[in-house]
């Protein structure tokens, strides 16, 4: 019979051994789905790694996928950590994406350090405030915020589409002759464009420095500050809080927003250093948000670590994108993800509890008799 | 079994909880003959005296009566042993007696009953043989007849132990905490707690006693803040409360050691280091500013832990996993290193073993004397007689009587608790 | 008459609920044995593409090929479900995460479209199709002819598995059992009912549930295999069974609501209704949302709360 107890400590090596071990199963499995399907697994895995990181310019592929991942990986992560499940990182990246590309139109022709910092500060004003939605709806009226972040994704996705295709919205590109057969996004002034950095010939977007700046900020901010103590009590034992005299729901609608804010950044990001329009087609396909959930959980919410696991799992994407076509399987990427993901969580169990096999027949829990 | 927590099913019924899991008799066939099924619970019940309604669902009912359905289910399932874990605790005096009827009826019944309690006069009162346990061993097996409460006591803890009263008054100061006609919702919107008035003083041990589930629970929380008052004031040294914020509580110089230890006194799955600076980390020396003094925290908990001798590997272990007993140290350590002014401590003894119980009792005692005033809500009614000054009793979510410590009888108290009237 | 605007949402409003009730039946069963599975959305889409992928490949008459197809979507999205099961009832993981995870693992950007775009389904439309069961003469009849004549055997079919469900919950002695291993898991576990097994049984059954939901998409909605056709569909069924208080009948209004406000854009369409069609389509959504606060304020959770031991793994050792 199988027992389980809790573990009083644990172990270090575990915390690395499992995310590791889980990684090889989720490879495992999708050696067997590839099979079944008449794909070759290792020279599809050999593919892939190449496409996500060795072939030339792939690291910067790389980063334009990961960067939009560490984004709504912290912003995830944040929420979290307080057992708050903000699911509308997609939403609220959309909204920061359409703050930020509006206020660029608006301040086109001013300095460029300008115009990107405004990018910047109305890319996370947009996204907290799609997000003070849920959060205000959960602190103050206890509703699920799961069910409505995620509704809100949906319909911001709608509002997006309806910006750009069917509306003549200051957004939308209506000079030149194809605009109104294709619709598309204003393309964004040059101020608007984001610097970027060339090491090595491999381009680092500003995003991405942004994004590592934002986890060492969001890591002190966890660990040494009273808002960090607070959201840690709080997601442990909300009684607890309450009776520590915290302020339960302000502090969630605080978690909210700034989840929702560094979303949001991401959105900024989009429009700034790689888009350089309001792409909805492109923002809609891409599941920044619902991606940046499983780099959260495979984290474990720790910043640093999304960071990196940002970054693998953006090569990841990348080598779908690049590699998508006649003889690769599509989706593959979404499969593989899913497994790596529920392999970790699988492997939680181990992290948490002991197993141990026993030797006698369980008794069945206390009948009277 | 009959557990001290129950394994009932709030929202079903009585016959449902019964009958529930069951594999033969009625409880076999496919589809459900609800009726057929009340009224074999009915007949059941009618045969032991035990008066409940089995169309009732379990959270309509009071804890005696929840109990009287977990004494059914096992009747049901025509138990031949018995085994009841703490079931006095949610009975007044009279019910425990009525409960030690019912209990010697089944063993002449043939079955047989195994009780477990750390209530040492009940174990005399029911039982012919005691069995004590210390440390997961058996420590011995006596003849009830021959066991005295001090002798078992000596028994359980390995060493004599104090069990006395609180003896002689002494200095009494102003009122620290004064209640008038308030009142105050229950979980379900019904009011819990009605109109209670009561006046404490600095250096007394005011008890409220009463049978569990007469809102001293809520009377507790609306004290330290967690509950919003629906009317009524509450002034802490003259200065009255608005009520419903704990911050506001703490700052008035409420300390509150709640019910529920592990999920509210305490964030199970943070450190004890964390828990001991739950309400003082605002301040220095926990923190200076937004930021949060790590080590600063560490030693204090170390020094806490110390004086209060919580028996732990460190102050990063986990809170989950301490004893009941340290756990409890812990609160208390942390609640009195705020220099409080009234201290509620409710049910601050439940679930701890004999040498816990005493620690606690100490504090207590030891509280009163600096001057703190104690509002002591428990249902042990021993507890309340050693320890208190005076004695509140609560029914139905009011003070319906006040007695001194040392003249109150067992009797009248039970007379109270149960609703009865004042005599005279 | 027939031709209202009024009788044809509510008609193609039955048509487009229909695929939240069955899902919504189904997520319902496993959360009274109290799991929460969020991975509905990915199963509905597994059994989408897997129910259409055997009517390509089933050589039937076409009745039989689409019960086929209907057990197919089942056991595919049942499959799933086990996954699911052994992860949060064996393995006790966070049901929240590892619900996100199935429906990433099962959604649009996963196992479903690799499905479909490996067995290139989206070339052709269905073979078999689920077709209207009643005469043409009866559906003619005014305002009951298309609501209640004009449906498919998947809508009739899902009427029955509401009364199925109703009565299996509230007068069965499995029902009985299973509401208490939701409600109080260690009191069940006392009375001797085997809580592992029961959620396992009720977890695949949402899953089966699920399966055919997505199944009515890509074999009777839009008779085709198109990449994520649900839209969301699945969250708005676990919405429903917040806002139907756990119970099948209410299910059935609720999804029959918003299934309406669903087929609205398109009506307003076919009677001419320019407006843009984005303010429409997102009204689903907002109602989700307005829906919720409404439930789950404190009034209402009051009297009819969650089953109590919703989304917590039952560990005996830790009771």
């Amino acid at each position: 019979m199988i027992r389980i107890e809790r573990r009083l400590e644990q172990p270090r090596w575990l915390f690395v051994a499992v995310p590791v071990l889980s990684i090889v199963i989720a490879f495992l499995f999708a050696t067997v789905v590839l099979l079944a399907t008449h794909h070759p697994p290792l020279h599809t895995f050999r593919r892939l790694f190449d496409a996500a990181f060795l072939d030339n310019g792939a690291l910067t592929e790389t980063f334009v996928s990961a960067t939009p991942l560490m984004f709504t990986g912290l912003a995830a992560a944040v929420a979290f950590r307080m057992n708050l499940f903000n699911i509308g990182g997609e939403g609220q990246l959309y909204t920061g994406a359409i703050a930020g590309a509006t206020v660029a139109l608006l301040l086109a022709g001013a300095p460029s350090p300008l115009v990107i910092a405004a990018m910047i500060l109305a890319g996370a004003a947009g996204g907290a405030l799609l997000a003070a939605i849920p959060g205000i709806l959960r602190a103050f009226f206890s509703t699920n915020e799961i069910i409505t972040s995620l509704m809100l994704n949906y319909v911001v996705a709608l509002f997006l589409d309806y910006l750009i295709f069917d509306s003549h919205s200051y957004l939308r590109d209506t000079s030149g002759f194809e605009a109104s057969v294709f619709p598309q996004g204003k393309t964004l002034p040059d101020e608007a464009t984001w610097p970027s950095w060339t090491i090595h010939g491999v381009v680092v977007p500003l995003g991405a420095v942004v994004a590592v700046v934002l986890a060492c900020a969001l890591w002190g901010l966890y660990s040494r500050t009273r808002f960090g103590f607070e959201v840690k009590v709080i997601g442990d034992s909300a009684r607890a809080g309450r009776y520590a005299g915290m302020r339960t729901r302000r502090k969630i609608l605080a978690v909210m927003c700034l989840s929702g804010a560094i979303a949001g950044l991401g959105g900024a990001s989009q429009d700034g250093d790689f888009r350089h329009q309001l792409d909805p087609r492109g923002l809609t396909q891409a599941n920044y948000g619902y991606a940046g959930i499983v780099v959260a959980a495979l984290a474990r919410y720790n910043p640093f670590a999304v960071v990196l696991i940002a970054f693998l799992l953006g090569g990841l994407q990348n080598a779908g994108f690049t590699l998508q076509g006649a003889d690769f399987p599509n989706g593959l990427v979404g499969v593989l993800q899913g497994l790596i993901l529920f392999c970790a969580l699988g492997g939680e169990l181990f992290v948490r509890y002991r197993v141990r096999f026993d030797r006698r027949q369980t008794t069945t829990a206390e009948s009277a008799a | 079994m009959v557990h001290q927590h129950f394994r009932l099913v709030s929202p079903f019924t009585v016959a449902e909880n019964v009958v529930l899991g069951d594999h033969r008799d009625i409880g076999r066939s496919f589809l459900l003959h609800t009726r057929a099924i009340e009224r074999r619970v009915a007949e059941l019940a009618a045969r032991y005296g035990l008066a409940v309604d089995p169309r009732a669902r379990i959270w309509q009912l009071s804890l005696g009566e929840q109990q009287r359905v977990e004494i059914l289910k096992a009747l049901y399932q025509d138990a031949r042993v018995l085994i009841l874990d703490e079931p006095t605790a949610v009975l007044t005096p009279q019910e425990a007696d009525a409960l030690f009827g019912t209990i010697r009826a089944m063993a002449d019944d043939g079955r047989t009953v195994i009780f477990i309690s750390h209530k040492l006069h009940e174990v005399k009162a029911v039982a012919d043989r005691v069995t004590i346990l210390r440390r997961g061993r058996s420590v011995a097996t006596v003849p009830a007849a021959d066991a005295t409460p001090r002798s078992l006591a000596a028994l359980m803890v390995g060493r004599e132990i104090e069990l006395g009263r609180r003896n002689g008054k002494h200095a009494v100061g102003e009122v620290c905490l004064q209640l008038d006609g308030v009142g105050a919702d229950g979980d379900r919107g019904v009011a819990a707690v009605r109109d209670v008035s009561l006046t404490v003083r600095a250096g007394e041990i005011v008890a409220v006693a009463g049978v569990a589930g007469n809102g001293q629970r809520e009377l507790a929380e609306t004290i330290a803040g967690m509950r919003a008052p629906t009317h009524g004031t509450i002034r802490v040294r003259g200065r009255q409360l608005d009520g419903g914020d704990p911050r506001e509580a703490i700052r008035a110089g409420i300390a509150y050691v709640p019910e529920d230890r592990l999920g509210t006194g305490v964030a199970p799955g943070l450190s004890v280091a964390s828990n001991v600076v739950l309400k003082s980390y605002r301040r220095p020396p926990a923190s200076r500013g937004p930021f949060l003094m790590l080590r600063a925290i560490r030693e204090l908990a170390q020094s806490l832990m110390q004086r209060y001798d919580v028996r732990t590997s460190g102050p990063d272990v986990p809170a989950r996993h301490l004893s009941g007993g340290n756990l409890q140290k812990v609160v208390l350590a942390r609640e009195f290193s705020g220099d409080p002014i009234v201290l509620v401590a409710a049910s601050p003894t439940r679930g701890l073993d004999v040498a816990g119980i005493e620690v606690v009792h100490s504090y207590l005692r030891g509280a009163a004397e600096s001057g703190v005033g104690v509002v002591l809500l428990s249902e042990d009614l021993d507890e309340i007689r050693a320890l208190a000054d005076r004695i509140a009793v609560m029914f139905e979510g009011e003070v319906v009587g006040e007695r001194d410590a040392q003249t109150a009888t067992v009797e009248e108290l039970g007379l109270l608790m149960a609703g009865g009237e004042e005599a005279g | 008459m027939n031709n209202s605007l009024l009788v044809v949402v509510l008609a193609s409003g039955i048509a487009y609920g229909t695929p939240l009730l069955y899902a919504a039946l189904g997520e319902l069963l496993a959360e009274r044995s109290g799991v929460l599975n969020l991975g509905v959305e990915g199963m509905m889409l597994v059994g989408a593409v897997m129910g259409f992928w055997a009517v390509q490949r089933i050589h039937a008459v076409t009745w039989l090929a689409l019960l086929g197809a209907i057990v197919v979507a089942a056991l595919a999205s049942a499959v799933l479900a086990a996954v699911y099961a052994f992860l949060v009832v064996t393995l006790r993981a966070n049901q929240i995460v590892s619900g996100l995870a199935l429906t990433i693992f099962a959604g649009v950007a996963g196992l479903s479209s690799y499905l479909g775009n490996d067995l290139e389904l989206a070339k052709s439309p269905a073979r078999h199709q689920f077709q209207e069961v009643f005469p043409k003469s009866w559906q003619d009849l005014p305002v009951v002819g298309p609501i209640l004549f004009g449906q498919s055997v998947l809508v009739y079919a899902s009427w029955v598995c509401v009364v199925l469900v109703a009565l299996y919950l509230t007068r069965t002695r499995f029902g009985l059992n299973v509401r208490a291993v939701g409600e109080s898991p260690a009191s069940a576990d006392a009375m001797g009912i085997n809580v592992t097994r029961y959620r396992y049984v009720h977890t695949l059954a949402g899953g089966a549930f699920a399966g055919v939901a997505g199944a009515t998409f890509s074999l009777s909605i839009t008779p085709q295999w198109v990449a994520g056709l649900t839209q969301g569909a699945g969250w708005i069924a676990i919405a429903l069974v917040i806002f139907s208080f756990w119970r099948p009948t209410l299910c059935l209004v609720g999804a029959y609501f918003f299934g309406a406000f669903t087929a609205l854009p398109f009506a307003l369409q076919g009677h001419g209704v320019t407006v843009a069609p984005e303010l429409f389509q997102s009204l689903p959504y907002v109602m989700t949302v307005l829906a919720l606060v409404l439930v789950s304020s404190r009034a209402a959770r009051l009297r009819f709360g969650a089953p109590a031991a919703l989304g917590t793994p039952y560990v005996r050792e830790e009771r």
